[in-house]
């Protein structure tokens, strides 16, 4: 679906990326592992056009992907932000559905309101407020959320956004164990709809749970790509010692 | 197992194929209505932000004691010179409502637009990258000229709601029976609004291309502050300096008070304000490279400064003030157009001299507007001109025209009508039936204007805001 070949991103002397390279699949949950500092957000922001590439270039159906194809392909869902903090999250939802192009209405999301068209629009506005469980943080403003609370309004911004592609970072960030659960479901509910995820994780327990397919990035730097059968034998290889099932193990050997 | 309904991929791919189907006129026309809607979607976001910036209130709060303390003052001013309280009536008689009432007024706006909308201006830019909420809304592909243009609408709109305060002046004004020009008073308007465009789009300039609010806000103080040394070395040194100094937004402002627009003014003004919020649009856009940035700025200043420049020869100009402030007698301008050679002239007189002032704006100001291709050169060894006085010639201006030179030191516009007239063969035109202005004295103290400006103002606001952030809340 889309191919990123030899991404390079430098900030004067240092590389945040070196010339990486993996593939996006359709309909996958498709996950970045990398410590701190590896370069995640760097390569998400890049993805996203909010931060320019120094080389490289990223494809889809084999074409490179120019900056209104890359709009119109994928969202990159920022972490650590609190966009328009002083207002509420049903405005802002309703903003992002508006901007975004997608003719819903917050307002009726919590209520049993008779269908509005497009109606599959309003039935995601209400799937994805529900399974957030969002009803009761409405008439919060954003500047008043905890972590968490911001976080899962942030992706249901990210999901409402009628965008093939949902580049996430750090979907899992501040949200406790059940709250972790529910997010995965729903992203998997999303996935399971033909919506390409592409998340950035670093806890690699969170990303097992999650994710078809990994990236593995340390350094700036591709360390491995597939899925974990297929890290584990590169890994097995590479080092030498029996293949595991444990991501941890595979994420260690590889980087 | 997917339903078809609900693949992304497949919707997204069924739109394009749609889209290449109904031809380009098609797709042209709902990519248009769908542009219009986002750009609609954001002037309503930006309303919004701008509703809940403390900036915008303070200023709002602030501008109905501003306008108050100043339109009280000149009524009051205006009404002793007019005859109030026993006082002799004196410039009353050719007291006119716009130097005596309107520039003073609105002279608040001036100040508000130099110190309080910067931040508001730089509030609305700033906090969306403070957020991060620009990088979401990076993400729609909107131009970045359309989403600078929406937040400078939205603040334009704000100011229009600041500007609420001195139109109550004018309504309080028309109620003390005050007379009202509607030519002269649509100017000041229109000259304060420019130099609220000029500080909007500077302001937004700033924000973009800083990181942080408080460096936007040094760098546009520094750039206001700028202005105003250039105003003070124009009066020192005069020459190039001088010629800059036209188009500071406080000279600018100054002959929209006094009634007359200038088209090179306008079109400068304009042109710097287009500038400014293009350069907020270069910078804006965190995606692009910051060479190509700087690449594109220094693109976008060429351009610009050749447009000024080509600006500075537009050389028509309109007086719209009922008095004719900034022009000769209608017999006089009539006269001066049948005179169609080149005029130079040659005034010694340092910058800082008294004399020269007068010259500049009590007769060749006038001058340049009845003959555009007049020239004029001002000649001085010093700034001041104190010890110049026992030099040859200091003092002298000389006329000269088709060969022919005359000598005066007369700086009133009627000793260099005379010296032209006497130059160029003519007669001194008689005035005829031509009604003179006498002004509009009034002798009314500003009843009810300070229960307007210091409590029902004050009230009214922190009211709406109280409202607004409850609201919000």
């Amino acid at each position: 679906m889309v191919h990123a070949t030899n991404l390079t991103k430098r900030y004067g002397r240092l590389t945040a990326l070196h010339d990486v390279s993996f593939s996006i699949r359709e309909g996958e949950i498709l996950g970045l592992i990398g410590p701190n500092g590896s370069g995640k957000t760097t390569l998400f922001e890049c993805l996203g056009g909010v931060l320019p590439l120094d080389g490289g270039m990223v494809l889809q159906g084999g074409r490179p992907l120019t900056a209104s194809d890359r709009a119109s392909s994928l969202f990159y869902l920022p972490d650590g932000i609190a966009p328009w903090p002083s207002q509420t999250v049903r405005w802002a939802l309703e903003f992002i559905a508006n901007f975004f192009g997608s003719s819903f209405d917050v307002r009726r999301s919590s209520s049993d309101a008779p269908p509005r068209t497009p109606h599959d629009a309003r039935r995601t506005t209400n799937g994805v407020v529900r399974d957030l469980d969002l009803e009761p943080l409405l008439d919060v403003t954003i500047g008043a959320l905890s972590k968490g609370q911001r976080k899962r309004a942030l992706l249901a911004m990210g999901l409402l956004i009628p965008r093939p592609i949902l580049l996430a970072d750090e979907p899992f960030e501040g949200l406790d164990l059940r709250q972790s659960r529910d997010v995965a479901q729903t992203l998997r509910r999303h996935a399971a709809g033909g919506r390409t995820m592409f998340l950035s994780i670093h806890q690699i327990g969170d990303a097992a749970r999650v994710c078809d397919r990994f990236v593995l990035l340390s350094g700036g730097r591709v360390c491995g790509e597939g899925t974990l059968p297929e890290l584990s034998a590169l890994a097995a290889a590479r080092s030498g010692s029996p293949a595991t099932d444990d991501l941890e193990e595979v994420f260690l050997a590889l980087t | 197992m997917r339903s078809p309904e609900n693949n992304w991929n497949a919707e997204h791919a069924l739109r394009l194929r749609s889209e290449q189907a109904r031809g380009e006129p098609g797709r042209t026309a709902s990519s248009a209505r769908s542009a219009f809607h986002s750009f609609y979607v954001l002037l309503g976001k930006e309303w919004r932000e701008l509703m809940t910036s403390r900036a915008w209130w303070v200023l709002l709060l602030v501008m109905g004691p501003l306008v108050g303390v100043s339109f009280i003052s000149a009524v009051r001013t205006y009404a002793e010179a007019s005859g109030l309280n026993g006082t002799a009536v004196g410039v009353g008689e050719a007291f006119s409502p716009l130097v005596g009432i309107w520039a003073p007024t609105f002279s608040a706006c001036e100040l508000a637009a130099a110190f309080l909308l910067p931040f508001v201006a730089i509030r609305v830019v700033s906090g969306d990258r403070q957020s991060g909420a620009l990088k979401i809304e990076l993400q729609h592909p909107m131009s970045s000229f359309a989403r600078v243009g929406a937040k400078a609408l939205v603040l334009l709109a704000g100011w229009f709601v600041a500007s609420l305060a001195p139109a109550a002046a004018v309504v309080l004004w028309r109620s003390y029976g005050g007379s009202i020009y509607p030519p002269e008073l649509a100017t000041v308007i229109l000259g304060h609004l420019l130099n609220a465009g000029l500080t909007i789009a500077l302001a937004a300039a700033m924000a973009s291309i800083s990181d942080h609010p408080s460096t936007a806000a040094i760098l546009t103080l520094t750039v206001t502050v700028g202005t105003w040394i250039v105003n003070f070395v124009a009066a020192i040194h005069g020459g190039v300096w001088e010629r800059a100094a036209a188009y500071t937004p406080t000279a600018m402002v100054a002959e929209f008070q006094h009634g007359l627009i200038r088209l090179d003014v306008v079109l400068i003004a304009s042109a710097l304000v287009l500038m400014g919020l293009t350069l907020a649009a270069i910078w804006i856009r965190l995606g692009v490279a910051v060479r190509r940035r700087v690449f594109d700025s220094a693109g976008l200043l060429a351009v610009g400064a050749a447009a000024m420049i080509a600006c500075t020869f537009a050389t028509a100009s309109w007086d719209t003030s009922e008095s004719r402030a900034n022009s000769f007698p209608e017999a006089d301008e009539a006269a001066l157009e049948q005179v169609h050679g080149s005029l130079h002239i040659q005034a010694h007189l340092a910058p800082e001299d008294p004399r020269r002032s007068d010259l500049e704006h009590r007769a060749l100001s006038k001058l340049r507007r009845v003959m555009p291709k007049l020239q004029v050169q001002y000649v001085s060894a010093t700034s001041i001109g104190l010890f110049e006085q026992n030099r040859e010639h200091y003092g002298e201006i000389w006329y000269e025209l088709d060969g022919r030179k005359v000598v005066s030191r007369v700086t009133t516009a009627e000793g260099v009508l005379e010296a032209i007239y006497q130059l160029a063969g003519l007669t001194v035109p008689v005035d005829g039936d031509v009604a003179e202005f006498r002004g509009h004295p009034l002798a009314v103290p500003p009843k009810g204007a300070a229960t307007v400006f210091y409590r029902l103002w004050p009230a009214l606001v922190a009211g709406a805001a109280f409202f607004e952030f409850r609201r919000h809340a």
